[in-house]
């Protein structure tokens, strides 16, 4: 199992590439604007990424280290880099001695680089890239150690013309995962390509588009929509939604209304004339051939796979797939790409600098806003919400984990404040129903916060929204909020869903009195001091942080005996809830198995042995009477005795087995698979024989005596029955060694008509057996259920019996007992009460973690 | 390091008039299409689509450059050299690894590529290595015919001489095989490659930490390092001693021992555990479900805790089998050895934790099973007398376990289940729980709830804190820990024979009377800096060199302070 890693994008720029007919390749935008050098990512990155290089080679990387510095020191050979960057192909004429190491100069020096250059801005005139400074210095003449704000041909400390041919893959990357990796820097990009037919979309027969009837949940359908459309996988009944492909000029003004508001200012003009030039663009050939979206990654070498197909799954390919359909619809990426390219011309004409420039192009292009709002938000592992044009935003996010089941060691990666759970664990049972209806949603901001930031994104339905949301308590199952509100319960989960993948909320148990919680290790301490004050504020009049954590430190106990007064228990709820959203706490869940003594065993393999002569005799005795029929009736008799004796023996009967017992001792105990390491081999092959045969005669016997049958005469005698048994091992001590052993075989043959009456089987000496569990009961093997039979009828208690088929279904050590009342249907305390009884008669192995 | 991973080795260069051309290339048509007879059907991608990732603009000479194409990673070096003696003064070449998209630690392939770029670039420099050899064919040749198709027949036919094409396929198979390989290229050069698995960066190694190694240092032959504080603290690496503790005993520098243990855990022969102590708290976690159903990590953990002194006496005390097993005995240690080291990490971890007690007691530990086997004479003795449990059961050990929990001292523990505790060894069950995670250490951290939260107040508090303590901290440091050594070898031992009467004797009883004396001047002063819930109480007791009693009295003193267990 791999690690869980803390959420780390290790984004470092996003840039956008397109080739077009009359430009060529092009590096359209990159952000941000400054970006530090990539020898300075990877330099950034020598602990992790480098690890072992001090073993592969140490000279080549002090080579390495020193052509580094000694580059950003070259001055010389600077001539062909201004005619380079128009002129691509005929360079290097001037350049004959020069050693590779002047094309490093690009490079600046160590680690150190990364932290001066993200405030190159501000003061740094003295840059460590002077390769930088002078190229900008030549063609810039007058200006003066401006450094990288002026420096407009290089990025990320690539040269923009050959960073940009590098960017632009040949058609066979079409819709394909496009990953350069240059040093440990990652280029991760997802190519679209124009279809051969001048087209951006596959066209199609156009699609009744459905009837913008504001059905409540439009605006996060809309949020959705691409997620649905993107991956491809199309959500069952009413949640998919109609892919983007609609014919030019017919789009269903889905949305419009829905989203003007929330549009910036800049993009509604720019959206009105692409639209009615979309049209008429779309038919010539196209200009725009390809554009590829290019995320810059720098991953440590261990995660480089993750991060990097993480990055591409979740917000690459969405997000070129996004453009891409904008592209379809309006030529969105050209029009945008062209404006771009003019602004950045004239300031680079004008010699303005990077950053103003960038701003300006920010304000002025939606597509380099969605950028930039892109780089930001993933950059920092947040979601980022973008708005394309006036009509279209989305949102895109790389998922992260919001629980652990298990806590990571002192050698693993930390993720404190994550919440430490198993209940969020996916149990590999088919049969086991989804428990998203029986969990609570606990949001993760507050209802009111969350209200007002749906209400900024969006008008007509937030209202309707917002009364879900306010609905939403941490006490209480979907279903019952459901219920309790009149909401369908496919909206509710659809919200939750929504809520929980963009980060709002999370599916927890239901928050109850009468549970227990601790504090989880996994809390983030570190964040207390800041914690402190804002519980304080939260919860004014009530304990403290500290008190409230130290009161739930100790002994684990329910949490109502907590709560001081029935007044108080809203509150302390809410505490709870705030600790819960916070990490702070975890539920402490109750798993156990079921333990089998050894007298359990020792009376299930005596009556499966029981069974087995049983059958022998019968087959015996069919044989025998088949052959001689006067034998007949005297075993008539003795038959229907047996064929009573199917079931648990009763104590009448017992009286007169004992006599005979020690002939079958040997074969009674091969029945058993879990008996201690045998004494001899004669019995193997038989051993064999025995299970097999009992296994068939068991089947029979576990109808009639299955607990859920009222057959209630027949469980009391077995419980006597068993009661009976206990005591048996020390009257069995005695008799055993005494008696020699027969050969069993023999015993066996159905050929000798003279084993035919069948002596009840003893009790056996419960030594014999080891206690052991039964990890499953709802895959238990033959034995495993006789024993889980044996064990229900030893129940005094009539609930008791009837629910140990129920409770059963729990006690693999997977399922928490705490959700065996939802997940059932039963009471708290009924389940409370049956788990006490059970526990009591030392029936099961109990284990409490979170 | 996954074997065969390397899927192809290709050698590419530019010529100046047929473009980026496959030189060499092994196996046979794993890039471009290829007519000798063992050659694969079709490449692995398409090599036009990617030349210009191969053979890239000068800017992109010269570091590692990778792609991803149908399904296979190409990892690259392009190495430009630049000469007058070259036609348009350079010489382009690329000495290329294809390996699997997917790979996980591709990374070390990587390395490997970047140092043969390195070395290869050398060695044309030096004298023309790569040039010399297509000299004759491929330039004469190349201006020719024109075509590529001829050149590369040509190369086919210079194949067998071709030096490059033999280093091509050397790599490929001995970086396949064993990864690593030593070519001989001339004289004075040689080429080593070796796969170096590329190891996560180790995490911070916190005084208060208890390194337990998990393999025997010991045991190798040459010492593992020059480094001196790491070959003073080695034997006194145990599982038992704190990290501030073991720099004590070995007299090292706390935080070059720090470095020394950071190594140890980068090459993965170090585990972390906690301090431990009759009064710390532990509790199952989620992975307790695999214990219970895992009956091997079961006998593991029996033959770890199981108690070798307990059969010693046994033995000592019962009939004539005392001399056999004695015989026996010779043979038996040395399986007994083999298969701890082979079983698994804290067996043989376990070796190294008790030296002293262990080589003695394995030399009489027999399990009663082999025993049995040996000479059956044997065996009477060991049915006879069966209630003498030779291995821990199952079923205790997992009673045990579960019946640990939150806000339960180790102490109370041992008192509630004294009975089922006969033969095991506490310390042992505990740091068994802790290697496999079955169970957690519930740490106790204090908050201060007044007093001392204005800045004002804290920051001479803090500087004092920083200023004063070093005379303090060394002496009480250095009583302490003879304080501590005491301490533990007491429990340590206790924990072995009788659980029951150790409970007193543990920490405070030795390290009362000097703090006394010690703490007067600074008073709760350096205290402070640790109340802000983020240090727990091995940290504050291993820093300020305290029992535990002691600092949680003087934190107690300390104003409102809330403790938390976590």
């Amino acid at each position: 199992m791999s690690l869980p890693l803390p959420p780390a994008s290790n984004l470092h720029a996003v840039l956008l590439v397109t080739k077009s007919r009359s430009l060529g390749p092009r590096l359209v935008f990159h952000y941000p604007p400054l970006s530090p050098s990539a020898a300075a990512l990877a330099a950034n990155q020598a602990t992790t990424w480098f690890g072992n290089q001090t073993s592969t080679g140490s000279i080549d990387s002090h080579s390495s280290s020193s052509d580094w510095d000694s580059g950003t020191e070259n001055e010389g050979g600077e001539d062909d880099i201004e005619t380079g960057s128009r002129t691509s192909g005929g360079r290097g004429s001037g350049r004959t001695g020069a050693s590779h190491r002047d094309r490093e100069k690009y490079r600046p020096g160590g680690a150190g680089a990364w932290g001066r250059q993200e405030n190159m801005e501000d003061d740094d005139t003295e840059l460590d890239d002077n390769g930088l400074d002078n190229r900008s210095k030549e063609e810039n003449g007058d200006r003066k150690n401006k450094g990288g704000d002026y420096d407009w041909n290089t990025v990320l400390g690539f040269k923009v013309d050959a960073l940009e041919k590098m960017l632009c893959p040949s058609h066979a990357f079409n819709k394909r995962r496009f990953e350069l990796g240059v040093e440990s820097i990652a280029f991760v990009g997802a190519p679209m390509f124009v279809r051969d037919d001048g087209f951006w979309k596959k066209k199609r027969r156009k699609k009744k588009g459905k009837a913008t009837n504001l059905d409540l949940l439009e605006k996060l359908k809309i949020e959705e929509k691409e997620q649905i459309d993107t991956s491809d996988v199309k959500r069952s009944g009413s949640i998919a939604m109609e892919p983007f492909d609609y014919p030019q000029g017919f789009e269903p003004g889905y949305g419009h209304g829905l989203m003007s508001g929330a549009a910036s200012g800049a993009a509604s003009e720019a959206g009105s004339d692409t639209r009615s030039t979309s049209t008429t663009d779309n038919v010539d050939a196209p200009d725009m051939t390809m554009f590829n979206v290019v995320f810059v990654l720098n991953p440590p070498a261990l995660e480089y796979q993750l991060r990097v197909q993480e990055m591409y799954d979740n917000v690459t390919r969405k997000f070129a797939k996004a453009l891409k359909y904008e592209q379809a619809r309006s030529q969105y990426i050209w029009k945008e790409s062209k404006n771009i390219i003019d602004i950045k011309q004239r300031a680079k004409d004008n010699n303005e600098s990077v950053s103003a420039t960038w701003r300006k192009i920010i304000n002025a292009s939606p597509l380099a806003k969605s950028i930039a709002i892109m780089f930001d938000a993933i950059s920092n592992d947040k979601i980022a919400h973008v708005h394309f044009d006036a009509t279209f935003s989305t949102s895109f996010q790389i998922p992260q984990q919001d629980s652990i089941p298990y806590l990571p060691n002192a050698l693993e990666p930390q993720m404190p404040g994550l919440w430490l759970t198993t209940s969020n664990v996916v149990i590999d049972d088919n049969n086991d129903a989804p428990m998203t209806q029986h969990a609570a949603l606990l949001l993760l901001e507050d209802a009111e916060t969350l209200v007002k930031e749906l209400e900024g994104d969006a008008k007509g339905n937030a209202t309707a929204l917002a009364y879900y949301i306010r609905a939403i308590v941490p006490t209480k199952s979907l279903q019952k909020i459901s219920v309790t509100h009149n909401i369908l319960a496919q909206d509710m989960e659809y919200i939750a869903r929504h809520l929980v993948y963009w980060r709002r909320a999370r599916l927890i148990a239901p928050l109850h009195p009468r549970d227990t919680y601790i504090v989880s290790p996994n809390a983030d301490m570190s964040a207390l001091q800041i914690a402190i004050p804002s519980y304080a504020t939260r919860f004014p009049t009530l304990p403290s942080l500290p008190k409230v954590l130290s009161m739930l430190s100790g002994t684990p106990r329910q949490f109502r005996y907590f709560i001081p007064t029935n007044e108080h228990r809203e509150a302390y709820m809410e505490i709870l809830a705030w600790l819960m959203r916070g990490g702070w706490v975890t539920q402490l869940r109750t798993f156990a198995w079921v333990h089998v003594s050894p007298e359990i065993k020792a009376t299930v393999a005596q009556e499966m042995e029981h069974e087995a002569l049983l059958k022998k005799a019968e087959d015996a005795r069919r044989e025998v009477s088949d052959n001689e029929s006067l034998a007949g009736s005297l075993f008539s008799d003795k038959r229907s005795s047996f064929l009573s004796g199917g079931r648990p023996p009763t104590p009448l009967r017992r009286t007169g087995r004992r006599d005979i017992d020690d002939e079958n001792m040997d074969a009674s105990t091969i029945l058993s698979p879990r008996t201690g390491p045998w004494r001899g081999s004669p019995a193997r092959p038989s051993s064999d024989a025995g299970s097999t045969s009992s296994n068939r005669a068991m089947m029979p016997l576990s109808s009639t005596a299955r607990p859920a049958s009222p057959a209630l005469s027949q469980t009391t005698s077995g419980l006597q029955q068993s009661k009976l048994h206990r005591p048996s091992p020390l009257h069995l001590k005695t008799t055993s060694p005494s008696r020699p052993p027969p050969p069993p075989s023999q015993k066996f043959s159905p050929t000798s008509p003279s084993v035919a009456p069948v002596p009840p089987s003893p009790p056996l000496p419960p030594q014999n057996f080891t206690a052991s569990l039964v990890f499953a009961p709802q895959k238990a093997n033959a034995v495993e259920s006789r024993w889980l039979e044996k064990i229900g009828q030893s129940f005094e208690d009539q609930e008791t019996r009837e629910l140990w088929p129920v409770l059963l279904r729990h006690l693999d050590g997977k399922h928490a007992l705490e959700d065996m009342g939802v997940r059932e249907g039963l009471k708290r305390k009924r389940v409370a009460a049956l788990f006490a009884a059970v526990r009591e008669g030392g029936w099961l192995v109990v284990v409490r973690h979170w | 390091m996954p074997t065969r991973s390397i899927k192809s080795i290709f050698f590419t260069r530019f010529h100046h008039r047929q473009g980026s051309r496959v030189l060499h290339q092994v196996p046979e048509g794993s890039i471009t299409n290829s007519t000798a007879p063992a050659a694969l059907d079709t490449p692995l991608f398409d090599f036009e689509s990617v030349t210009q990732y191969l053979i890239p603009k000068q800017d992109f000479c010269d570091r590692l450059l990778t792609f991803c194409t149908n399904h296979h990673r190409v990892i690259g070096y392009p190495v430009c050299v630049r000469e007058g003696k070259y036609y348009r003064n350079e010489f382009i070449f690329n000495f290329a690894v294809v390996v699997g998209e997917d790979m996980g630690d591709w990374v070390s392939y990587a390395e490997v590529v970047r140092k043969l770029g390195r070395l290869l670039r050398g060695l044309e420099e030096q004298g023309g290595f790569l040039s010399r050899e297509e000299g004759g064919s491929l330039e004469d040749d190349g201006g020719g015919q024109g075509g590529g198709g001829l050149g590369l027949g040509m190369l086919n036919g210079n194949k067998a001489g071709s030096k490059v094409y033999a280093l091509c396929e050397m790599v490929l198979e001995d970086l396949n095989n064993y990864a690593e390989c030593m070519i001989p290229i001339d004289d004075s050069n040689t080429i080593n490659l070796k796969l170096f698995p590329t190891h996560p960066p180790p995490p911070p190694i916190h005084p208060h930490h208890v390194p337990l190694l998990t393999i025997s240092l010991s045991s190798l032959t040459s010492p593992i390092s020059s480094d001196l504080t790491l070959t003073r603290i080695l034997p006194f690496i145990n599982g038992i001693h704190s990290v501030s503790h073991i720099a004590q005993l070995a007299d090292t520098d706390v935080s070059l021992t720090r470095k020394a243990i950071q190594h140890l855990v980068y090459y993965g022969c170090l585990v972390l555990l906690d301090i431990f102590t009759f009064g710390a708290v532990y509790a199952p976690t989620a992975e307790m479900g695999w214990f219970v159903t895992d009956s091997s990590v079961q006998e593991e953990c029996a033959r770890y805790v199981a108690v070798p002194q307990l059969r010693f006496g046994r033995e000592g005390g019962g009939s004539a089998s005392t001399n056999m097993v004695g015989g026996g005995g010779g043979g038996e240690s040395s399986e007994k050895k083999s298969r701890d080291e082979r079983s698994s990490v804290s067996s043989e971890a376990s070796q190294r934790s008790d030296i002293s007690s262990t080589t003695n007691a394995t030399l009489n530990l027999t399990t009663p099973t082999s025993s049995g086997l040996n000479d059956p004479t044997d065996s009477f003795s060991a049915s006879s007398s069966s209630s003498a449990r030779p291995k821990v059961d199952p079923e205790t050990l997992i009673t045990l376990y579960v019946s640990l929990r939150q806000g339960l001292t180790l102490k109370n523990w041992v008192l509630e289940n004294l009975s089922l505790l006969h033969g095991i060894d506490i310390r042992r069950f505990i740091t068994f729980g802790i290697i496999k995670g079955i169970l957690y250490r519930v740490h106790k951290y204090a908050i201060a709830t007044s007093t001392f939260t204005s800045p004002a107040t804290r920051s001479p508090a803090t500087n004092a804190a920083s200023t004063i303590p070093p005379s303090i901290h060394r002496d009480s440091d250095q009583s302490t820990i003879r304080g501590h050594a005491n301490a533990r070898h007491l429990s340590h031992k206790a924990s072995l024979a009788s659980t029951v009467n150790i409970f007193a004797t543990h920490e405070s009883t030795s390290e009362v009377p000097f703090h006394g004396e010690n703490d007067k001047p600074s008073g709760g002063l350096p205290l402070v800096k640790f109340l802000d819930g983020m240090h727990c109480f091995d940290e504050i007791c291993t820093e300020l060199g305290m029992g535990e009693q002691v600092v949680e009295k003087k934190v107690k003193g300390a104003g409102e302070v809330q403790i938390v267990h976590r």
